[in-house]
């Protein structure tokens, strides 16, 4: 558990024995210093509280281990894992190329003003499908929309390996189409193999650590 | 433990006893990283918690002004 999260519940664990107090002894707030405790206990610690535990829920929300935990996403974890280069989000994931500990999070969030609001919202969908709906089989797994390029270049956009790779400049109208979002990064002949999980029963999977 | 005689000491047990629901609910949910602790967290322990503030906020504005004494 991290240290955060820890300080989080020995917050709310401090805030419920005052309360306790005052729930036991009510005769307490008579007072003028009771009142003012009461203000605190009763109403300043518990939005303290509530806030720390709802921003520290949305934080961990975003790690690789939370999305990994249901279990129909299991196979797009082994997918990280895949031997071969030629997997996308496998050659993410070894390679560093986004942050092991928030993978999902980095590359299927909306760099947008309200992406990360958008993001969770989905996870909500995720998790009504998931409990109260028959769910897909995890190959038959489809986005909610067409994987935008945005969430590629949030990190490619300018780097020379991007901008001047040989099959990025072999066309001089690819990349201006990859900026406008005409030509999908994941599309048929570029970057398509991304987790491509019914075929993992036939691939071989890395062990090492990211 | 029993519910005081006082309305607005009784109104102010009920609005701990929802916070200290709301915040054992925080607590057990943050124990775990699951999509369900995180609903759990989110319907259960904020519905407990927007009760017990509502509760006690309530009890503030209900409290009656003691009756005015007669001077004569």
């Amino acid at each position: 558990m991290a240290l955060a999260t820890a300080l989080i519940i020995a917050l709310v664990l401090i805030s419920i024995a005052l309360i306790g107090v005052l729930v036991a002894r009510p005769g307490l707030t008579a007072t003028q210093g009771g009142k003012v405790m009461a203000f605190l206990v009763l109403f300043l610690l518990p939005i303290l509280c509530a806030g720390l535990g709802v921003s520290s829920e949305l934080e961990r929300s975003k790690a690789t281990k939370f999305c990994l935990s249901c279990h129909i996403m299991e196979p797009y974890g082994q997918s990280l894992r895949v031997d071969d280069p030629t997997y996308l989000a496998a050659a993410h994931f070894q390679n560093h190329r986004v942050p092991a500990d928030v993978a999902c999070y980095t590359c299927h969030t909306n760099y947008t003003m309200f992406g990360s609001t958008k993001a969770k919202m989905a996870g909500l969908r995720h998790v009504y499908v998931y409990y109260l709906t028959k769910p897909p089989a995890p190959e038959n797994i489809k986005l909610h929309e067409p994987y935008s390029n945005r969430e590629c270049l949030h990190c490619h956009l300018g780097a020379r390996s991007f901008e001047q790779g040989a099959v990025h400049t072999a066309d001089a109208d690819l990349l201006p189409s990859v900026k406008a979002n005409k030509v999908s990064c994941v599309s048929s002949g570029c970057h398509e193999t991304v987790h491509n999980v019914g075929t993992l029963n036939k691939m071989k999977l890395w062990s090492g650590q990211p | 433990m029993s519910l005081s005689a006082n309305p607005l000491e009784r109104r102010l047990q009920l609005a701990g006893i929802l916070l200290i629901l709301g915040l054992l609910t925080e607590a057990i949910c943050l124990f775990r990283a699951r999509p369900l602790s995180f609903l759990a967290f989110i319907i259960i322990g904020g519905t407990f918690l927007f009760l017990g503030l509502l509760v006690y906020l309530l009890s503030l504005v209900s409290i009656k002004p003691p009756s005015p004494k007669s001077d004569v």
